[in-house]
């Protein structure tokens, strides 16, 4: 195989695999969007604090149980870090925007970047304004899988972000809280005269979003080996971007949104200049913007006058 | 006794002490250094020395007449805005006669023209951009080398030391990165060296396999970088693991133990880095100064000691002008001649940089940067 080709299959791997983490942080956005139509700017700071609760797993296992296989230091911080996570998103839910409920739009959407600068200042200074350093708890193997070579962190990353947007597409497809979700996204107040309790939903909505985002942050932190309390602000940003990218409210539209993102900046970067990269991803946006601007898989809503 | 008298007693002892302390005159340096922001604790570190400075000029008695020093330190939390902010409000406290500062290039130029039109000498330790100094600003000093200095330096050593032909350049798109990056590329060549490519990247961003997989494909020998540690540490590590075979070298902003920490001691070994000046513990002169502060504060940082020179500069042109006047103590800056300082003698060019100030090349080993020799202008 030629080196060109090569090269572009690696490109394309590298776009793919932080394209995936973009998808994990997107669907926090286009969910609690589709449900109360609030763009959550706190939601890349979850994603940062989901980061650090990994970090805080890789310290507590290493000081508890020293020496456990590797398999289980990731699974108990991915499940430490969601837990963590999910309890943050309903928190900031209950005490943040629950209260604005009947407020105007522009008021949840200012309090949200009010919470994004509370977290990035509260982890400041509970863990420092230095980077961490994650240990490699991840072995550094690589595999040939024909001319390129994927490392396993790479392969943990696909797996676990594809089984998780299955798992997501099942559950709000097929649950009772799924199907709530989708019916309070449709019409809240017709939600609630079938007997749905829009709050809980809400609540439902942003735990489920904040663990994905946990679960990015984790693999992000893994992957990148170190991480800081700004961390949240450019990936969430581009998740946003992705969001909207995919169209605003929809779950598949994300998860495309994500990815194509990354591989569009990855192949950007690696062929036109990385000096120019996030201007691809917001070209793109802007791109999308204008000639389809619900997104490439967002439905076309017309506005109720 | 009732509360309000208790109240009453202790409010009129604080003024009567303080009756007493106005007796002595006050004058004021300032600093100005990141304390908070992603790069505080290098400005600490800077801040640390300047008042140790301070404090030892108190203890040899006042500077003239009945005077006694204050340091007025200020917070530019590495922010080019802030800088200018905080340059304004040292301009406006009449006690303040001159200044050290800042730490970064970016944050040293802009508030240049401010101590400019205050006409208040300022004196940085350490930042590097060759830029600044030919603003033709008479109120800019610096103590430390330049650019000009470090990045030929870096060059001749990849070239002539390690003999490498071929190398790709990486730099972090801000005033300090382009700046040494540039000087880099343009001695290299000179060296007969080729530039296989020279890329930007963003502070803050993290993923850089795109562009590493670039660098790779072309092959280059050592990849330099003019930036700062954190995003140096993911360049390293990434590349790293997607098997890039390079040495890897970059100026002061990457000397960082955290660097090491950031990509784990194994990996980072082999990363050269050009630092301003040699290592302090290895200079006689500053023996003392680096006992005591790291007595006191732990161990010292890269820019403690040029905090401290820096702020005895400003007190001995103070000490010589004999008065609260900017003017005269700039006046002072300006004639000095071979100024004994704890990292060599200080004599400043017509645009106000320290003379012959040289640059160490450093290694990693064993988690720690191991001083392998000096380079000059």
């Amino acid at each position: 195989m030629s080196a060109a080709l090569n090269l572009f299959l690696n490109q394309l791997l590298n776009g793919l695999t932080i394209g995936m983490v973009y998808a994990l942080i997107a669907l926090g956005y286009t969910m609690v969007y589709g449900v109360i139509g609030l763009i959550n700017f706190a939601h890349g700071e979850v994603f940062m604090v989901g980061a650090y609760l990994a970090l805080t797993a890789i310290w507590l296992a290493a000081s508890f149980f020293p020496g456990i296989p590797f398999g289980l230091t990731l699974l108990f911080l991915i499940l430490f870090s969601m837990a963590g996570a999910s309890i943050l998103g309903a928190l900031i839910e209950k005490i943040a925007y629950r209260p604005l409920r009947r407020s105007p739009k522009l008021t949840a959407l200012i309090t949200s970047i009010g919470v994004s600068f509370f977290l990035q200042n509260a982890v400041m200074l509970i863990y420092g304004s230095k980077e961490q350093s994650i240990p490699d708890i991840v072995p550094m193997t690589r595999l040939k899988i024909g001319a390129i070579s994927v490392s396993l962190i790479q392969i943990l990353i696909f797996s676990v972000s594809i089984g998780l947007m299955f798992f997501l597409t099942w559950f709000v497809k097929n649950t009772k809280t799924g199907k709530a979700m989708r019916a309070v996204s449709e019409n809240p107040e017709a939600a609630q005269l079938v007997g749905i309790s829009p709050n809980r939903i809400i609540a439902a909505t942003f735990i489920l979003g904040s663990a994905l985002a946990a679960v990015g942050g984790s693999l992000f932190a893994l992957n990148y080996g170190s991480i800081n309390f700004h961390d949240g602000y450019l990936a969430g940003l581009k998740a946003f971007t992705a969001a909207v990218f995919g169209g605003i409210g929809s779950i598949p539209g994300a998860m495309v949104g994500g990815i194509l993102l990354g591989v569009f900046e990855g192949l950007g970067a690696g062929y036109i200049s990385s000096e120019w990269k996030d201007v691809f991803a917001f070209l793109l946006l802007g791109a999308v913007l204008l000639f389809k601007p619900s997104g490439i898989m967002g439905n076309n809503v017309s506005e109720k006058v | 006794m009732s509360k309000k008298a208790v109240f009453f007693l202790l409010f009129s002892s604080v003024f009567f002490f303080c009756g007493f302390e106005d007796k002595k005159e006050t004058i004021s340096v300032g600093a100005a250094a990141p304390l908070t922001g992603p790069q505080a604790y290098i400005g600490i570190g800077m801040m640390q020395g300047a008042q140790m400075a301070v404090e030892d000029a108190n203890v040899k008695g006042p500077v003239f007449g009945n005077t006694k020093l204050s340091l007025v330190a200020v917070d530019d939390q590495s922010n080019p805005t802030q800088a200018v902010l905080m340059a304004n409000k040292l301009i406006a406290d009449p006690q303040v006669v001159g200044v050290i500062g800042h730490f970064n290039s970016s944050c040293t130029k802009p508030a240049s023209t401010i101590y400019h039109e205050g006409r208040m000498a300022q004196i940085t330790p350490a930042s590097t951009n060759p830029e600044i100094s030919r603003q033709g600003f008479d109120t800019f000093f610096r103590i430390c080398a330049t650019d000009d200095v470090q990045a030929p330096a870096a060059a001749r050593f990849a070239a002539k030391e390690l003999g490498v032909k071929k190398i790709a350049i990486i730099d972090d798109k801000t005033t300090y990165g382009v700046g040494l990056a540039t000087v880099f590329e343009k001695e290299f060549k000179a060296l007969g060296g080729t530039v296989l490519s020279h890329d930007g990247i963003t502070q803050g961003e993290k993923d850089f396999a795109p562009l590493l997989a670039k660098v790779q494909s072309l092959g280059p020998e050592l990849v330099y970088f003019g930036g700062v540690y954190p995003e140096m540490a993911l360049l390293v590590r990434q590349a790293k693991k997607m098997g890039l075979e390079a040495l890897w070298m970059g100026g002061d902003g990457i000397f960082d133990v955290t660097l090491i920490k950031l990509i784990t001691p194994p990996l980072a070994t082999g990363i050269y880095a050009t630092m301003l000046g040699v290592d302090p513990h290895s200079i006689p002169e500053a023996r003392d100064f680096v006992t005591r502060y790291e007595a006191r504060y732990g161990e010292i940082g890269s820019f403690s000691a040029y905090g401290y020179e820096a702020m005895n500069v400003l007190i001995e042109a103070i000490r010589r002008a004999g008065k609260n006047d900017r003017q005269a103590v700039l006046a002072q800056i300006k004639a000095m001649k071979d100024y004994p300082g704890i990292l060599g003698v200080i004599n400043f060019d017509k645009n106000g940089d320290a003379i012959g100030k040289s640059v160490g090349v450093y290694k990693v080993e064993d988690g720690k940067f191991v001083f392998l020799q000096e380079a000059k202008a």
